[in-house]
């Protein structure tokens, strides 16, 4: 008999695949032992190469479907499309990466499918052939565990960054598949505007320099930004901070932000809350420096200085020169 | 124009505890109040009201007390509400609560937008939405950071993805999720507070609605939760870094050769 199928529903963010794609290929790849059979799956144009960028990451297989259609397509016509292919293939599980675009789709793929999802996790295991995930509530003060026992495909979107992504040597079996495009004729996306973002976000640099309303003067900003660059890394910040102009919300490291996991953080002035910390406390390493003692943010850090922000970081620059 | 808006009560704080001896969620003496996220579509909707002669209805399921957060909406100036009521609808997940929303929608009738809110902030799912769409077969268009109408039976929006904006245009009917950007929705006036208690309020109970009943409440769920806990956050062994800064940074340095990250 052959394996049941666990699918990843790979995302394309502009030319690219979608980084949440990878950290969950590998993470099947963890989860499946020789129990499942890992399928990536891609809908894509006739001129599209996108599994380039997966077969990297070494899911069993790749099913590729093809439509001129699909870069454009709406949820609905994305959803219809991916309730053909469960229905061909009755996988097991089927996981998204908890984008907007994920968040989107998966829904509406669940309710054709009259089956459970899980939103927005953040762990994901199997026991025996069901999966537990681990799903956050009440803003991240509460965890969940939340089964489907009974019904399949089980699906769930997975919070970004929540993952690592490990390119493997394994490669994957490419493969194709079709569908009926069924076009929706009430809804048209009449303009897409590419969101220009040439810097690499917070998500993704190795080396954080993280602000806190601690931190939130001109001169240690200019100080944190030296830091950064002295660093190879980049500057992330909490909340508060994204009311300044120089900050955005994609600056933001928390619960309604990014989730990262450099190999190394450097937190100025930020206080610990819990919002704040599940977006950042699977960093590699976590060092901390508050005015305050008895800050919540020195429990979650391996080095911790108890003082000014600023000094110390004048003192480090003082230190790399 | 008919307008139906979804909104749920949720817990007026989000710093809930757990009971160590149930291990259930202790939501004792918390108020309830209107999904901070269902205001901007309760906004949404009395905006379209300002310029159309847009009906807003405001739908909800849950018990009995979420009257509470109806009334809320319709101080706001929503016009009537229907509180979804019944012990068969208790315990649903997503799927079984958008199979009832759906229904409810199909027996007010003549509906021809429905918003949501981004999520709810107690489940933090956003899935209704989607679900609902699905169910009554209409067009959504989730995460809209603006909305307006573009003609007579016609919604445009704007939706923000990771790497795009979309700008999108449905035809009516349709379902509408909305971000908080959207708008600032706007305070109770102590006349529309008022006005509130005598705006019609209606219970649909189970035989109210046409509903299979295999599709209900927690036999209808195919989700369980089953295990609620409080995350504990991994605690590190903290090494201090002391005396100067030039001193602490000097440690610093060293900590960070030794793990070779400098
Ligand atoms: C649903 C929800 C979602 C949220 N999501 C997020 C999120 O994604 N990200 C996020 O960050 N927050 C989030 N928050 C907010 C979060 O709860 C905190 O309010 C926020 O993280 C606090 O930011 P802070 O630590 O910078 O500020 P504060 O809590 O004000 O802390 C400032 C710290 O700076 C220290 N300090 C002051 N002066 C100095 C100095 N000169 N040198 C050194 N230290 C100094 C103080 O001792 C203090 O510890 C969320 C909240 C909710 C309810
Ligand atoms: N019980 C409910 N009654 C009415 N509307 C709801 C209910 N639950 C969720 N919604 C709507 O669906 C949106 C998303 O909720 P959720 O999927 O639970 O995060 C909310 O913002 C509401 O607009």
């Amino acid at each position: 008999m052959s394996k049941p199928e666990l699918w990843v529903v790979a995302e394309r963010r502009l030319d690219h695949i979608e980084p949440t794609t990878q950290q969950l290929i590998t993470k099947a790849n963890q989860l499946a032992g020789d129990r499942f059979h890992v399928v990536a799956v891609l809908l894509e144009a006739t001129t599209d190469h996108l599994e380039d960028e997966l077969t990297t990451y070494g899911p069993d297989e790749i099913r590729v479907v093809r439509d001129d259609r699909f870069p454009t397509a709406t949820d609905a016509e994305l959803a219809d499309a991916l309730k053909q292919l469960v229905d061909a293939a009755q996988p097991n599980t089927v996981l998204f990466g908890a984008t907007i675009t994920g968040r989107s789709i998966a829904p509406r793929l669940q309710a054709k499918l009259q089956t459970g999802l899980t939103a927005d996790c953040l762990d994901l295991r199997f026991d025996d052939d069901t999966l537990v995930a681990t799903k956050p509530s009440y803003g991240d003060n509460i965890m969940c565990e939340i089964i489907c026992p009974d019904r399949r495909p089980q699906m769930a979107t997975v919070r970004p960054n929540t993952f690592a992504a490990q390119p493997t040597p394994n490669g994957a079996e490419l493969t194709t598949a079709k569908v009926d495009f069924h076009p929706v004729t009430r809804l048209h996306v009449t303009a897409a505007t590419p969101v220009v973002n040439t810097a690499t976000t917070v998500g993704d640099a190795s080396r954080v320099v993280a602000l806190g309303r601690g931190a939130a003067s001109a001169a240690t900003i200019d100080a944190a930004t030296q830091l950064a660059e002295r660093l190879g890394g980049r500057i992330g910040v909490s909340r508060p901070l994204t009311d300044q102009d120089r900050f955005t919300h994609d600056d933001q490291i928390g619960q309604s932000g990014n989730t990262i996991h450099p190999d190394l953080i450097l937190n100025f002035g930020i206080s610990g809350a819990v919002q704040y910390l599940v977006g950042m406390q699977d960093s590699q390493t976590i060092v901390s420096v508050n005015s305050d003692p008895n800050a919540p943010i020195f429990a979650a850090s391996d080095y911790g200085y108890v003082g000014d922000a600023q000094a110390f970081m004048t003192a480090l620059l003082g230190q790399f020169a | 124009m008919k307008i139906v808006v979804c909104i749920k009560q949720v817990p007026e704080t989000n710093d809930v505890t757990i009971d160590p001896k149930t291990h259930n969620l202790d939501r004792r003496g918390l108020a309830g109040v209107m999904n901070p996220f269902d205001k901007n579509a309760v906004e949404q909707a009395l905006q379209f009201k300002a310029t159309t002669d847009a009906q807003v209805v405001l739908l909800s399921m849950g018990p009995d007390d979420y009257a509470q957060s109806l009334r809320e909406g319709m101080a706001m100036g929503a016009d009537s509400g229907v509180l979804l009521s019944d012990r068969a609808f208790a315990g649903a997940d997503t799927l079984a609560t958008g199979y009832v929303i759906a229904k409810a929608i199909e027996k007010i009738g003549d509906v021809d937008l429905v918003i949501f809110g981004r999520q709810a902030v107690d489940a933090d799912t956003g899935q209704v939405g989607p679900i609902v769409a699905e169910f009554l077969q209409q067009p959504q268009i989730t995460y809209a950071a603006t909305l307006r109408l573009s003609g007579p039976n016609e919604v445009t929006a704007e939706r923000l993805l990771e790497d795009t904006k979309q700008t999108l245009v449905a035809q009516l009917p349709a379902v509408v999720s909305v971000r908080s950007e959207l708008n600032p929705p706007r305070y109770p006036t102590p006349r529309n507070i008022q006005l509130s208690f005598e705006k019609p309020l209606t219970i649909w109970h189970h035989d109210d609605l046409d509903l299979d009943d295999s599709r209900l409440g927690q036999a209808g769920s195919p989700t369980i939760v089953t295990k609620v806990y409080a995350p504990k956050p991994v605690k590190r062994e903290l090494t201090p870094l002391t005396g100067t800064p030039q001193e602490a940074a000097s440690q610093l340095i060293k900590a960070l050769k030794d793990r070779q990250l400098l």
